[in-house]
C-alpha cells in the first residue's frame, strides 16, 4: 500500500483563514487544482457519501451529525488531492477521510462516538462476512476481535486526517444546518407538510454536492422547498400525488420561482434558489440514471403504497433486491430543468470573501 | 441448559441487577440468547421481579428494560438483513402488551412511586420519540401518571389538613444515597444516548437518495422510516421563523457574501 503518502508527510497548514464558505467559482478553481473533475470524481463522491449514510444510519446519529460530515469531507478534498488519502486498495479508499469527517462532525454536534466506535461500524460495513462469522445477533463487529495492528493503524490514520481537517476548517466548530430552517420557513410560506418534508429529504440529499459549503442555510432550506414544489407538481398519476397537494405545491413553485416579499424576508435571492435547484436536480438524475440504484420504469410511477419494512426499502442483499420504482424518472427531471433554464434568472455575482489569504499552499 | 435452570440463572441475574451498565448488560445479553426456547418465561421473571422488589430494585428493571428493548430492535434489524430473517420481535411485543402493568410497579400510586415517576417519565419519552413501541400505548400511559400527578396534588391538599395521618415508609438512608448515586449515573448516560436515532441496517445502493424513498408515516408502525420519525419529532419541537432567526441568517450572509 504504497501508493499513499502517510498523512504525516503533508505539508501541515494551508489555510490560515477560516472560510465558511466557497463561492461556486472557488470550488471550480479549487477542484481543477486537485484533479477533482469528471465522472469518476462524482461517482467517488456519492461512494463516500453513501458510506457516511450507512455509517450513521447504523449509529442512529441525527441528521446534522451526517451531513455535516459529508460537508466536511467534500471541504477537506478542496484543499487536499484524493490520490494523497487513497490507503486502502478496497473500494473504500475514502474511509480514512469519511471516518475522521463523521468523527469531527460527532464533536461539533455533540454527539460523540470515540474512534474506535467509529472504527468498528466501518468493519462491520466493510467486512460484511466478518459480520456473519461473528454470529453477533446485532451484527456488531467486536473491535477486540480483530488484528490489534491494523486496528490501531487505521485509528491513527483517522486521528492523523482529523488533525488536517481541523486545520481546514481552522478549529471552527459552530455549523449552522438547513434542516430547522426548512420546516420554519415551510410552515411560514404556507407549505403543506408533505412538502416540508421532501423538502428536509432534498436538503439532506443536498449534503451529497457541494451546495451547503457555497450558499447560506437559509438559502438551501429555500431551495429544497422550491424543488420540493418542483418534484410534487409535476404531473403524474402516481397515488401519492393528489389535486389539492399539486395545487399548493404549485403555489409555492409559483412564488419561489420569481421575485418577491420572500427574498426580503429570507435575505435570499431567487437567483440563488435557482443555481442550488440546478445542482440538485443534477444530483437526482444522476441517481435515476445509475444501474444499482432502480429498476427499468419508463412512465412516471409512484412508489409502491405497500409500506415497507423500516429501512430495508433499497436494501441489497442477494434475494432480496427490492425492486421498488423510483418516483420520478430522468425525463421528467431533465425538462423540470428546461423549465427553469426558461425562467432566465442569470447567476448573481459573487466576489471571493475578504478573510481568505491562503486558500492553498499545496501543490 | 434446560428450562428450568435458565429461569432459575435469569432469577439470579435480575436479583443482582444493579444500575451498572456491565449489569444490566448480562441481563440483556442472556435475555436475547435464550429467547428462543424460554422467551415468555424470561419475561414473566422480569415482570414478577417488578412486583416484588424494592423501590430502587424496580427503576433499575425498568432501565434493563430500555437496554432490553435497544437490543431487540438491533436483532431484530439485523436478521432483517440477513437471508433468513427472523422475523420476530424479540421482547418488544411482550414490553407492548406489559408495559401498562410495569408502570404500576415500577411507579406504585401515591408518595412511595415518587423517586421513580421522572426517570419513568424520561423513559417513556424517549421510547416514544425512537418508536420503540407503539407511541399510542406511551401517550395512554404517559396520561395516565399525569392524572395521577393531579390527584396526588389533591390528595396533598387533603393530608395537610390532617396530620395525624400515618406517613409512609421512608428508604433507609444508605438505600438514598446508593440511588442519587446511581440516578447521577444513568442520567448521565441517558444524555450521553439522547441524539440516538432509530437505527437502521440498510445496505444502500451506491446512489441512494433519500428523496425517493417512500412516505412513510407515524402511523406504519416498525415501517416508518427512521428519516420520517426524525422529521415528525422536528416537526413538532421546531419554533417558528422569528427574530433569532433573522439575526443568525444576516449573520451567515454576511459570512457568505461579500
Amino acid at each position: 500500500m504504497d501508493r499513499a503518502q502517510s498523512p504525516s508527510q503533508i505539508p501541515a497548514s494551508t489555510s490560515k483563514y477560516h472560510k465558511p464558505y466557497f463561492t461556486p467559482e472557488e470550488v471550480d478553481t479549487l477542484s481543477a487544482q486537485r484533479q477533482l473533475r469528471g465522472p469518476q470524481e462524482d461517482k467517488i463522491r456519492q461512494k463516500a457519501c453513501s458510506f457516511l449514510e450507512a455509517l450513521g444510519a447504523r449509529i442512529g446519529f441525527p441528521r446534522r451529525t451526517t451531513a455535516t460530515a459529508q460537508s466536511l469531507y467534500h471541504r477537506f478534498h478542496l484543499f487536499f488531492p484524493r490520490k494523497d488519502f487513497n490507503y486502502h486498495a478496497s473500494s473504500f479508499f475514502f474511509a480514512d477521510v469519511a471516518l475522521a469527517s463523521a468523527y469531527v462532525s460527532t464533536k461539533m454536534h455533540d454527539t460523540l462516538k470515540k474512534p474506535r466506535e467509529l472504527l468498528a461500524v466501518s468493519y462491520a460495513l466493510r467486512y460484511p462476512d466478518l459480520v456473519a462469522k461473528s454470529k453477533n445477533p446485532a451484527g456488531e463487529v467486536d473491535v477486540d476481535t480483530m488484528d490489534p495492528t491494523m486496528v490501531e493503524r487505521d485509528r491513527q490514520r483517522l486521528l492523523a486526517v482529523e488533525r488536517l481537517l481541523l486545520e481546514t476548517i481552522c478549529f471552527n466548530f459552530t455549523s449552522k444546518m438547513a434542516f430547522p430552517y426548512v420546516i420554519k420557513i415551510g410552515r411560514a410560506i404556507g407549505a403543506e407538510k408533505k412538502l416540508t418534508k421532501l423538502a428536509w429529504r432534498l436538503a439532506v440529499d443536498s449534503h451529497r454536492t457541494l451546495v451547503p459549503i457555497e450558499y447560506p442555510p437559509v438559502t438551501v432550506a429555500l431551495a429544497s422547498l422550491y424543488v420540493a414544489s418542483l418534484l410534487l407538481s409535476l404531473e403524474t398519476s402516481s397515488p401519492l400525488h393528489q389535486e389539492s397537494e399539486a395545487q399548493s405545491a404549485q403555489e409555492i413553485r409559483t412564488l419561489l420561482s420569481q421575485h418577491g416579499d420572500w427574498e426580503k424576508k429570507f435575505q435570499t435571492h431567487v437567483e440563488d434558489l435557482d443555481g442550488i435547484a440546478h445542482i440538485v436536480l443534477d444530483l437526482l438524475i444522476y441517481a435515476t440514471t445509475t444501474p444499482s440504484a432502480n429498476t427499468s420504469p419508463t412512465t412516471p410511477s409512484s412508489p409502491s403504497p405497500h409500506p415497507s419494512p423500516r429501512n430495508h426499502h433499497h436494501h441489497l442483499s442477494s434475494g432480496h433486491s427490492m425492486n421498488e420504482p423510483l418516483p420520478y424518472n430522468a425525463d421528467q427531471l431533465t425538462r423540470l430543468k428546461i423549465h427553469l433554464r426558461e425562467l432566465d434568472h442569470k447567476p448573481r455575482h459573487r466576489q471571493s470573501c475578504p478573510s481568505d489569504q491562503s486558500a492553498d499552499d499545496t501543490s | 441448559m434446560d428450562p428450568f435452570e435458565v429461569r432459575m440463572q435469569f432469577l439470579n441475574l435480575l436479583r443482582r441487577l444493579n444500575a451498572t451498565q456491565q449489569s444490566i448488560q448480562k441481563v440483556v445479553a442472556f435475555a436475547v440468547k435464550y429467547f428462543k426456547p424460554c422467551g415468555e418465561d424470561l419475561w414473566d421473571c422480569i415482570v414478577e421481579e417488578c412486583q416484588k422488589g424494592s423501590i430502587n430494585s424496580r427503576i433499575n428493571i425498568l432501565y434493563c428494560l430500555d437496554s432490553l428493548c435497544e437490543m431487540s430492535l438491533l436483532v431484530k434489524s439485523h436478521s432483517n438483513t440477513t437471508a433468513h430473517p427472523s422475523g420476530n420481535n424479540q421482547y418488544l411485543d411482550f414490553v407492548a402488551r406489559d408495559i401498562g402493568k410495569i408502570v404500576e410497579n415500577v411507579v406504585p400510586p401515591g408518595r412511595e412511586g415518587l423517586p421513580n415517576l421522572v426517570s419513568t417519565r424520561q423513559i417513556l419519552e424517549s421510547w416514544k420519540a425512537k418508536r420503540t413501541i407503539d407511541p399510542q400505548i406511551i401517550d395512554q400511559i404517559l396520561a395516565l401518571l399525569s392524572t395521577r400527578k393531579q390527584q396526588r396534588n389533591d390528595k396533598e391538599k387533603d393530608k395537610e389538613k390532617d396530620p395525624s395521618r400515618k406517613r409512609s415508609a421512608h428508604l433507609p438512608r444508605h438505600e438514598i444515597f446508593k440511588r442519587i448515586e446511581e440516578d447521577r449515573e444513568r442520567h448521565k448516560r441517558l444524555r450521553e444516548r439522547r441524539w440516538v436515532q432509530p437505527i437502521s441496517y440498510n445496505v444502500p445502493a451506491s446512489q441512494q437518495l433519500l428523496t425517493f424513498m417512500p412516505f412513510t408515516e407515524r402511523g406504519d408502525g416498525e415501517f416508518e422510516l427512521s428519516i420520517d420519525v426524525e422529521f415528525d419529532n422536528e416537526w413538532e419541537a421546531t419554533s417558528d421563523w422569528n427574530e433569532d432567526d433573522e439575526e443568525a441568517c444576516a449573520e451567515e450572509n454576511a459570512l457568505c457574501f461579500a
